[in-house]
């Protein structure tokens, strides 16, 4: 049961740690994507 | 060999060219969008109801979490895209993790994308049955069902959901099995037209329901606390027993999370629709992936949260959890007539999304297989194509069988089936992802974009936000293991089954692939370039394009040897090496271009050649769609001719016309060339390509000409040319057709075309323009122009 609680354990703190790393991903991507919507300048081909 | 082009070096082998870059038709990132939301946006029909019935009322809250988690995600997809690695989902993952581990990895894919047919099947078939049933029991509530019917099924009529699901779902499979081996073509304007009805849909159920809201109230679902996750026993899977899920927190959020993961379905196209994207590739790959996200969070994610809001807790999971947004549609505020017209069109846009992506399943998969195989791990018993239409049949066909097997056995029930879905949803994207990781570390080669943010340590750079999407996925795909015990029991049995086939195939194949590799030696010279170009292939302008697909059939390569000199003409023999969306994901590899069937391809063209003793190129380029293939391929050689054979799905006109809509849509400048397509009868259909002088009708020339005698007749117009006249009135034309009797003009085009008899072809080339028209006068005996 030890070995099952830490396995589940390292789960959580795998998700937890991925979670908050994938928001800043969430944050940094959301900068860029402003960005490359703002920017018009390739769209006259589209 | 001496009568076919041989290698520079002088040996005996026949040099075969083989361009290494698809030959694509782009499509702008709107159009990358549609056919990518096609498959994504479909989960919105199925993946609140699933979700809800296995974690409870606060669901909503984690399909909003998972479409979030879904831009990190696509993350991950920008940049294998910004690699551009060559070979497929196999190749890349074969590349970072080996061998083993890629097998098992398409054995996911595979999972996925079969299911994928199933579920989405299954679910408009919920939607169909479920307004069939509402719409009778309106009918009996105001009476209007006779007594003797009423009498006859013991109360109010209804069909069974499950079985009428079940139903429609082994028809749309089997309508699209049969269109698949005919060969049917994707396009991206069907999925544009599709995403735009359902953008209809999607305002005005967002508009009705914020109204609602306003009009009546509602309230949030219950924030996802452990105290508002409320398991099943086929929720908990294998941990129905355990304390395990009631001792953690966020270990009920995982559970959660893996049971909304499917909400996210479909991201993988992504990559599959890059190669298509417009210049600048990367940019628009960017703005699509933002198209996708916002679209799929605002669709998928709101409707599940509205849903829950707006519908009664007592009919949203028991009657309405396979049909939420039918749920949502029937408890707006205004007539009732009004909300069960609604849910008809939601009907209707359920099963234009759904039934597109029981085609995407098929396409899918047929095109997985086909990279698999052609990497040897699938015996190339598989990809023999049907006498025909020249399809992978026996793929399809096993394809096919899978999934009508699944719908049977599921017999229509979609948590089922949602549930083993996401088992393969969440281990391709795990195998995806952590591949993208080990490649940080071991490719070498030019990556335009990397997943943020990224810190570097003494020289070694770690890469935080990849490493955390793939700890999120690889926790919830460890999790949903345990919680999904029928997913993970059929998904490993699908996937040991899959990944034995590939092992054994991949021996025995190694072993034959040694003898044809010796023999092709002996045989071909493969020489690679980047694109095709004339000087490449070694040939003079005006020269002979001839296309072939079947080596069953290239009467049409004779046809045109017989009537070519060689010496003064060339014949280049093309063989376009088609891939479908779904298909690569990535570049294709010498091996996948030129495989054992484009061998047995060019032998017997060879062969023919030699027959004649006369002279004949070889080109295998890749391609997306045969008729831009030829046709760029044409331009890029100058060739004067096209010769083809009659398709076994068009008749000649038709294939002009694909042709010539090809050629409209290549860059200028481009040059016309005619296109000869040779019948099983040895008649030859000749059309011009490109703008020309129309054949014109005896009448119509003397019309023009008394026209013309009138109008000289007036003084000052004596120098005046038939052209001019002709010049007058089209410009006439075109200032009617363009401002005021539009309408008009067409009705009396429609009846000269059907008075004069000339139904189809005149159709078609009234369509194209003015780039294709039959020529009569080469019907039967023409020669390729030129020779």
């Amino acid at each position: 049961m030890k070995f099952t609680v830490l396995l589940v354990k390292i789960l959580e703190y795998m998700f937890v740690a991925g979670w908050i790393g994938s928001a800043i991903v969430l944050v940094l991507t959301g900068i860029e994507d402003v960005e490359t919507l703002l920017d018009r300048k390739d769209e006259a081909s589209q | 060999m001496s009568s076919t082009t041989n290698s520079p070096s002088g040996s005996n082998r026949v040099r075969i060219v083989v361009a290494t870059s698809v030959m694509l038709t782009f499509i702008s990132y709107w159009r990358a969008a549609a056919v990518i939301l096609n498959d994504l946006g479909s989960s919105a029909f199925y993946a609140g109801g699933i979700a809800e019935q296995a974690i409870g009322k606060s669901a909503p809250w984690f399909v909003l979490g998972v479409m979030l988690f879904a831009f990190a995600v696509r993350a991950v997809y920008v940049e294998s895209c910004s690699m551009f690695v060559r070979g497929g989902v196999y190749r890349v993952v074969k590349e970072a993790l080996g061998g083993t581990l890629a097998k098992l990895s398409v054995s996911a894919l595979m999972f996925d994308y079969i299911l994928t047919g199933p579920v989405s099947g299954v679910s408009a078939g919920q939607y169909i049955a479920g307004l069939i049933n509402e719409t009778i029991s309106i009918a009996d509530a105001h009476g209007w069902i006779p007594a003797a019917i009423h009498r006859l099924f013991n109360g109010t009529p209804q069909v069974g959901v499950n079985t009428t699901a079940v139903l429609f779902a082994v028809a749309v499979t089997l309508y699209f099995w049969w269109e698949n081996i005919k060969g049917i073509e994707e396009s991206s304007e069907k999925a544009l037209w599709v995403m735009q009805i359902t953008t209809v849909m999607v305002v005005m159920l967002l508009g009705w329901s914020l109204f609602t809201l306003l009009k009546v109230g509602g309230h949030l679902p219950p924030f996802p606390t452990l105290a508002n996750i409320h398991y099943t026993d086929e929720s908990l899977g294998f941990w129905k027993h355990s304390k395990l899920p009631h001792m953690f927190g966020i270990l009920g959020l995982i559970i959660g999370f893996g049971h909304s993961v499917l909400a996210m379905s479909g991201e993988e196209s992504l990559a599959q629709v890059y190669r298509e994207l417009a210049h600048p590739k990367l940019k628009n790959l960017k703005r699509t992936a933002i198209i996708i996200g916002i679209y799929s969070f605002v669709f998928t994610g709101l409707v599940s949260l509205l849903a829950v809001m707006l519908v009664p807790d007592d009919v949203r999971v028991k009657v309405y959890s396979d049909n939420l947004i039918a749920g949502l549609a029937m408890h707006m505020v205004g007539p009732q007539i009004l909300r069960l017209a609604f849910r008809a069109f939601v009907v209707v846009v359920g099963f234009l999304i759904l039934s597109g992506a029981v085609n995407t399943a098929i396409v899918g998969s047929n095109g997985v297989l086909n990279r698999v195989a052609e990497d040897g791990v699938l015996a190339d018993w598989f990809r023999r194509p049907q006498k025909k239409y020249g399809t992978t049949y026996r793929i399809i066909n096993l394809i096919v069988g899978l999934q009508l097997f699944t719908i049977i056995v599921s017999w229509g029930n979609i948590y089922t089936l949602g549930e083993a879905y996401a088992f393969g949803v969440i281990w391709s994207f795990v195998f995806k992802t952590v591949s993208m990781l080990v490649l940080r570390y071991r490719y070498k080669g030019v990556r335009n974009w990397k997943v943020p943010p990224n810190l570097h340590l003494f020289g070694v750079e770690i890469p935080i936000g990849l490493a955390s999407v793939a700890m999120v996925l690889l926790a919830t795909a460890i999790v949903n293991l345990f919680t999904k015990s029928v997913a993970t029991v059929s998904g490993l049995i699908f996937s040991v089954v899959f990944f034995a086939i590939f092992t054994f195939s991949e021996k025995v194949n190694q072993r034959k692939h040694a003898h044809n590799v010796a023999q092709m030696k002996e045989q071909f010279q493969l020489q690679l370039a980047e694109s095709v170009e004339r000087e490449t292939v070694g040939i003079h302008p005006g020269n002979v394009l001839v296309p072939v697909r079947d080596y069953n059939t290239l009467n049409h390569l004779r046809w045109a040897l017989e009537r070519t000199d060689t010496r003064e003409q060339d014949v280049v023999v093309m063989s376009a090496r088609i891939s479908q969306f779904g298909a690569a994901a990535y570049g294709l590899s010498t091996e996948q271009v030129f495989s054992d069937y484009e061998q047995t391809l060019f032998t017997r063209a060879v062969s023919v050649a030699e027959g004649f003793g006369k002279k004949i190129s070889l080109l295998v380029v890749p391609a997306r769609d045969p008729w831009s293939a030829i046709v760029q391929t044409a331009h890029n050689l100058e060739s004067s001719a096209v010769v083809a054979g009659l398709s076994s799905k068009m008749t000649t006109t038709e294939q002009a016309f694909f042709l010539g809509r090809a050629w409209e849509s290549i860059p200028e400048p481009k040059q016309q060339f005619v296109l000869q397509v040779v019948r099983p009868d040895g008649i030859v259909d000749t059309f011009r390509i490109g703008p020309h002088t129309p054949t014109m009708k005896n009448e119509d020339v003397i019309l023009l000409h008394r026209l013309w005698l009138n109008i000289t007749r007036e003084p000052g117009l004596e120098n005046v040319h038939h052209h001019d006249i002709l010049t007058e009135a089209l410009v006439r034309f075109a200032h009617d057709y363009g401002a005021r009797d539009r309408d008009e003009i067409i009705k009396e085009l429609r009846r000269t075309a059907t008075d004069g008899g000339v139904t189809l072809p005149r159709r078609i080339a009234g369509q194209v323009g003015p780039t294709v028209q039959p020529d009569p006068k080469d019907r039967g005996d023409g020669t390729p122009p030129g020779s």
